[in-house]
């Protein structure tokens, strides 16, 4: 059993050490489900171009709030092959409202669901929101637990990091 | 076991080809009322090839609910290729909407409903099948078992099951087909006994998807049996209904949720004992409820439970956007069960006629309604955020008498009824920096209602209320508050102030309080306030501490229509620690 402790202990240690690190991650090539009913996998999503992945549901109010900046980087980047992908993590109990909360916010990025939460924790995506960008090559470039209003200027400029565009001047 | 699982996963880590990324997950707490935990989980997902492997390793010293655990606490292996996929180990699968299956493991509940088996899904384009087999050790809390307890499951339910779901889909018309067979091992305690209890479920469905609308429609079939000498015989038939019907318009939508649960007519003494009542509702399904679930705290706390076996109930609610900036929602939920109940003479209850497969106000039949309305606005630019919303419910929690003459009726039942208003006000200040604010108000009302009718003349027509003030006077309303203050700097930090207010003291509460010193120094009534700071802090992008002190109200907890009540947390610290790598 002591034995058993100081495992965890050193995977605990070795862990948050390493968990900045995380650049070098790749993610399994996982499938997800889309809105429309359509199976997609992760690999197929990053051939136009990096990704960002975001875990939300629609009882969780920060991640409403987040939601309207990915819109808006979603079009901004489009042109370079940038794309977000929004996971929903509704249970079946609250599924039915997925469909009418994106049309009524006329989000135009791609909606994928999750309603066993089996891909978010393949993501690692233990709080709501989380949001992942992935490179071409299914690395984790960025990822951030939560959101609070001005996380989106970070966001921003992970994207802009990934795809080698360097940081925006004001006004531009 | 965990022998197995340390060498695949250093044999997985060594391997060039492998894919691997994890989390760990550290929670500690301490109270002055004894409240204790110490756990960490720790996710290990890696994939190598067509192979991946989810290993949960937990060592609790005790967790924060349920039992302590030191190792190996899930595992799972998927093999995938092509449109065949295999899972070996801990499965959690939804079918459909969850009437016949869909296993979840809710820790914040401690609600674990997973197989531990075997999954193989043949998946195109056009047709899914999946075959599961394996066993499932669901543990739940029950007063009505021996050793009853807020922080550990006292109630444990094992089930070999097996079952095959199909689905085809031809144009927009989805048609699914389902079968569960489930052997249960069943502990009674009047008399103690164990029964083995075979469960077979049932299931067609169809759903059709169009621009302008949706629709979905489960129907499930129940037949459990019961082991007596040498063969199985017919215990209970049961039957559900689930429908969902969605209309689009513009940036409108108006979805409509019907349920039709008659598992069982248990009577109102017996609905919730799930101990001496076998061969209804299986907890490894878990479908879908008429009423919505709310994101505030109060109304959260007062949610309705949804009773699986016996309730008919529908759900509207319409969303939408008026302008780019303003979104709103009107939701009005209502539910009760299949039947009147009387009292015999010797205060047995019996069901009296059934109900129409509408829901209906009718106090014996036990019903529950629920209106929420909420506006949105995103202003300045999306840095002003606000939501205000309001909610009204009523919901008839218990039916204690109803007793008939061809003269006279006497009628007793416990009620809970409150008017709820929270908003929300955020405000991106610029430079990272941004406030937040969460305010609810409640007028809350809980008693218990007496009609009396004799000869046709009403003697009595009144609640009286559960809720005393300080003078021990009975007071209608409890007043309660709920005020979350924030202030942020992204993305590095947050603090965030809450206070918890009642304006009664609860009226079967025995236990002192215990003083928290942020309530000290805020000179409040310690008995009915609960005031916690927290600190948020992201020391990398993918680690979050979290540091809360101060006191937590306890109560009802409720996720995805399943509540647990929690014990108070008074005066005491509660750290987490959330690393990805």
């Amino acid at each position: 059993m002591q034995l058993f402790k100081r495992f965890v202990l050193i995977t605990t240690i070795f862990t948050a050490v390493h968990a900045d690190e995380q650049r070098d991650i790749i993610l399994p090539n996982l499938s997800v489900k889309l809105l429309d009913g359509k199976q997609v996998r992760l690999s197929a999503l990053l051939e136009e171009g990096p990704l960002l992945v975001d875990f939300w549901a629609t009882w969780c109010a920060p991640c409403k709030k987040e939601m309207i900046f990915l819109e808006e980087f979603h079009q901004k980047y489009n042109e370079y092959g940038f794309r977000v992908l929004a996971i929903s993590t509704d249970s079946p109990k609250s599924m039915s409202k997925v469909k009418s909360y994106i049309r009524a916010k006329k989000h135009t990025f791609m909606v994928g669901l999750d309603p066993n939460q089996e891909i978010a924790k393949k993501m690692n995506a233990l709080l709501m929101p989380t949001t992942l960008i992935l490179s071409k090559d299914r690395k984790v470039s960025w990822y951030h637990q939560g959101f609070i209003p001005g996380d989106e200027k970070e966001i921003e400029a992970q994207i802009r990091a990934v795809l080698e565009l360097g940081q925006e001047k004001a006004g531009e | 076991m965990r022998k197995y699982a340390l060498l695949l996963w250093a044999i997985a880590t060594v391997s060039a080809q492998v894919s691997f990324t994890g989390n760990t997950e550290t929670r500690i707490g301490e109270s002055s009322n004894g409240y204790y935990y110490n756990e960490t989980l720790i996710n290990t997902n890696l994939q190598y090839g067509a192979f991946t492997n989810w290993i949960q390793l937990e060592y609790s010293d005790p967790p924060e609910l349920g039992r302590r655990i030191n190792g190996v606490r899930k595992l799972r292996l998927e093999y995938e290729n092509g449109p065949v996929t295999l899972k070996l180990g801990d499965l959690y699968e939804i079918w459909g909407r969850g009437l016949v299956l869909n296993s979840v493991d809710d820790q914040p509940i401690d609600r674990d409903t997973g197989i531990r088996g075997l999954s193989l899904r043949y998946m195109t384009e056009s047709f899914t099948g999946q075959f599961i087999t394996g066993r499932a050790d669901i543990s739940q809390s029950s007063i009505y078992a021996l050793d009853y307890d807020t922080r550990t499951h006292n109630y444990h339910l094992p089930y070999n099951l097996y079952g095959l779901t199909m689905n085809k889909l031809v144009g927009d018309h989805d048609l699914g087909v389902s079968f569960l067979q489930s052997l249960e091992q069943h502990p009674i305690t009047f008399p103690v006994d164990t029964l083995d209890i075979k469960n077979q479920l049932s299931s067609i469905s169809y759903s059709v998807t169009q621009a302008a609308f949706d629709f979905y429609a489960e129907y499930i079939m129940n037949q459990s049996f019961r082991f007596i000498e040498n063969g199985w015989g017919r215990h209970r038939d049961g039957r559900g209904l689930y429908s969902n019907l969605n209309f689009y318009f513009n940036l409108f939508s108006l979805n409509l949720e019907y349920i039709n649960y008659r598992f069982g007519k248990l009577d109102p003494i017996a609905r919730w004992n799930v101990v001496d009542n076998y061969g209804y509702y299986q907890p490894y399904q878990n479908p879908p409820v008429a009423m919505h679930i709310h994101e505030n705290v109060l109304m959260n706390r007062i949610s309705h439970q949804t009773d699986f076996n016996n309730e008919v109930g529908f759900k509207a609610e319409f969303m939408g956007s008026l302008a780019n900036n303003i979104e709103f929602l009107a939701i009005y939920a209502q539910s009760n069960r299949t039947h009147t109940w009387v009292m015999n003479d010797d205060y047995t209850w019996r069901q009296q006629e059934p109900l129409s497969y509408f829901p209906s106000f009718d106090p014996t039949a036990m019903p529950f309604k629920d209106f929420y309305g909420e506006l949105i606005f995103y202003l300045l630019q999306n840095s002003l955020y606000l939501k205000i919303g309001y909610a009204d419910s009523e919901d008839i929690v218990d039916l204690l008498q109803n007793t008939m003459t061809d003269t006279s009726q006497t009628l007793t039942y416990s009620i809970a009824s409150a008017r709820t208003f929270p908003l929300n006000l955020s405000y991106a200040l610029g430079n990272g920096w941004s406030v937040d604010a969460k305010l609810e108000l409640q007028w809350l009302q809980k008693g218990y209602w007496w009609y009396e009718k004799q000869n046709d003349q009403v003697m009595a027509d009144s609640m009286m209320s559960i809720f005393l003030d300080d003078e021990g006077k009975r007071v209608d309303n409890e007043k309660n508050s709920f005020i979350s203050l924030s202030i942020g700097k992204s993305p590095k930090w947050s603090v965030t102030f809450t206070t918890d207010q009642t304006s009664i003291k609860e009226a079967f509460s025995s236990t002192e309080p215990i003083v928290n010193p942020l309530e000290d120094m805020l000179g409040i009534d310690h008995e009915k306030n609960w005031v916690n700071i927290e600190f948020v802090y992201h020391l990398t992008p993918s680690m979050r501490l979290s540091l809360m002190y101060g006191s937590l109200k306890g109560g009802l907890l409720c996720k995805n229509g399943v509540c647990r009540i929690i014990e108070p947390f008074d005066d005491g610290f509660k750290l987490g620690l959330i690393a990805v790598f």
